[in-house]
């Protein structure tokens, strides 16, 4: 539907100008306008599902929706708490924590923490289990911060092919922030740990009304006592300089730069040291990835139950265009800049590079500021198209250790480690 | 380009503002949709204390609506036990086998306290309106 705001009839407008006697203009205003009239000028809703094909948007579809302390999100589910971030977002390397993304996945998720009573336990097999306030934290350990993107394991599901169930979220499931907290491994060593110790165990104040010892009742995440990845773990009270929004996961949360978000967990009350291996539902079942390169197999491959798999770890290269983002036309002969980030879990990003030309050729784009190995880092580049047409702009990343985006597709039953070279539809218009 | 000789100070003026600069610009304005779109109500901000609870308002409900057919009531009454039916449409059609393999996760896995019936009318129900073939909504 369209409607012209300039609602004068012929005849009105004859009486207005008739004194100054312009029929000829006039005339030429109203017939413009009729011609006008042809197009198409109102959005229309996104359409309510993605599929069988792949989600063809940057984001996901959902509707928009605002939670507490939180600007409206991408909403892809209510209970429990699944919003994505808007695209717009990714142009600056520290994403708000208003706009932070959020993923739950049992439904009992805290509304109210009393600072009072709680207490960060570490527990298990150590010499002496501590009870500490988040007093205890800020005042008795030195504080840490560092600058890590916390990126969900099935960031971008809705590019699958075949589609895989889940969440079916597209590029915005990913966020930056400055971590400023405690690092795990005082923690660990204040608790002491005993001989005999295998695993580290996570558990935060999120519960499900499934039965006791399943999955669908708690949600625990473990790393080996001997992953280096621990010795970078922080136990984080400060988000971009300001307390967590709570479904962020006040008062604290792991922070496990370069791993997927799977093991960042929110409302962290209980460290454990484990004796064994961690064999509960979201370790032995959930987020777990074929043991292959990039995470990759097929359908048939899974249903023959031949893929071993183990559990998801560190974050592919990846790197998204956040602007130009395909809504509007670019005039051509203009002078415009391409901008957004690049991330690795392998360490700091030292290369992107974007395509006018749907990842023929390639040129160097100017990377932003280093704010450390597991940081977003912001790149840009001019770009002036100069005829009028349809580009596809495409940009690709490389970290320190040389690993560098594919343009191939990712396939797996969990629908995890996406990274294939984005791609945006740019359209260039006339501009004489 | 058309020059108004002869236009008063008025008329001109009247051009310019609706038509853009001397002339007939090639422009158009004041579109304005019929149908009313939803619009996200802002929150206001809760009493506090300076006690040690830190809380938030309560998590808002936007339940969707399901596809009408048989099995939508156990559909929504059941799953709805731990989770919202968003995670039914948030879904893209999915095969048949994928949605039995789905409801079955829920009652192996995550212990759903299904009676056997009642999970294949779910499964039933999925697989007659959110398949590939068959979604509409």
């Amino acid at each position: 539907m369209h409607v012209r705001r300039h609602n004068i009839s012929r005849r009105d407008a004859f009486k207005l100008l008739g004194a100054a006697g312009s029929g000829l203009a006039l005339s030429h205003w109203l017939g413009a306008g009729a011609a006008f009239a042809q197009q198409k000028t109102v959005g229309q809703t996104i359409e309510p599902f993605t599929g069988p094909g792949p989600n063809p948007h940057w984001n996901s579809i959902g509707p928009y929706a605002t939670e507490p302390q939180k600007a409206p999100l991408i909403l892809l589910t209510d209970r429990p708490v699944q919003l994505e971030t808007q695209r717009s977002y990714f142009r600056m390397a520290f994403t708000p924590n208003e706009a932070f993304y959020v993923r739950w996945h049992l439904s009992e998720i805290p509304n109210r923490i009393d600072l009072t009573d709680w207490k960060l336990k570490v527990e298990g097999n150590v010499n002496k289990p501590l009870g500490l306030s988040l007093n205890d934290l800020m005042e008795k350990f030195k504080p840490v911060s560092l600058a890590a993107v916390n990126q969900c394991s099935g960031n971008s599901r809705s590019r699958f092919q075949p589609r895989v169930p889940g969440g079916q979220w597209g590029n915005g499931a990913m966020g930056n922030a400055m971590w400023t907290g405690v690092r795990l491994r005082e923690l660990l060593d204040a608790a002491g740990l005993k001989a005999g110790s295998a695993q580290v165990q996570f558990q935060g104040l999120e519960t499900g009304s499934g039965p006791k010892g399943l999955g669908s009742n708690l949600f625990l995440k473990s790393l080996g006592l001997s992953d280096s990845v621990l010795d970078e773990a922080l136990v984080a009270y400060l988000m971009n300089g300001e307390p967590l929004p709570m479904l962020n996961g006040f008062p604290v949360r792991l922070v496990v730069p370069g791993y997927f978000a799977t093991y960042w967990m929110k409302c962290l009350t209980w460290i454990r040291v484990l004796t064994a291996p961690d064999e509960n539902f979201w370790m032995k079942t959930g987020y777990r990835v074929p043991d292959t390169p990039r995470g990759n197999t097929t359908p048939e491959e899974v249903k023959a139950g031949s893929v071993k798999t183990v559990p998801i770890t560190r974050m592919p290269v990846r790197s998204f265009l956040a602007w130009p983002d395909g809504s509007s036309k670019v005039p051509a002969g203009m002078s415009v800049t391409l901008r957004g980030i690049a991330f690795s879990g392998y360490g700091r990003v030292v290369k992107a590079e974007i395509s006018e030309d749907g990842a023929k050729s390639w040129r160097e784009a100017q990377l932003g500021e280093d704010h450390g190995a597991y940081s977003f880092r912001t790149w840009e580049a001019p770009w002036i198209p100069k005829t009028p047409g349809s580009y596809t702009v495409a940009v690709r990343a490389t970290d320190e250790k040389g690993n560098t985006q594919p343009d191939e597709l990712v396939w797996n039953p969990g629908g995890y480690l996406w990274n294939r070279i984005e791609k945006q539809e740019i359209v260039v218009g006339k501009a004489s | 380009m058309k020059k108004n000789f002869g236009m008063s100070a008025f008329a001109a003026g009247l051009i310019l503002t609706a038509a853009g600069s001397a002339g007939f610009a090639q422009f158009q304005s004041g579109s304005y949709g019929s149908t009313k779109a939803a619009g996200i109500e802002q929150t206001a901000t809760a009493p506090m204390s300076s006690d040690g609870n830190f809380s938030v308002a309560s998590f808002p409900s936007f339940p969707p609506e399901l596809a009408a057919g048989e099995g939508k009531a156990e559909t929504e009454s059941f799953c709805a036990m731990c989770h919202s039916t968003r995670y039914i449409t948030m879904q893209p059609p999915l095969p048949a086998a994928t949605w039995e393999a789905e409801v079955n996760k829920m009652t192996k896995a995550f212990g759903a306290p299904l009676p056997e019936t009642t999970a294949k009318k779910i499964i039933s129900y999925l697989q007659t309106q959110y398949t590939p073939e068959s979604r509409k909504q």
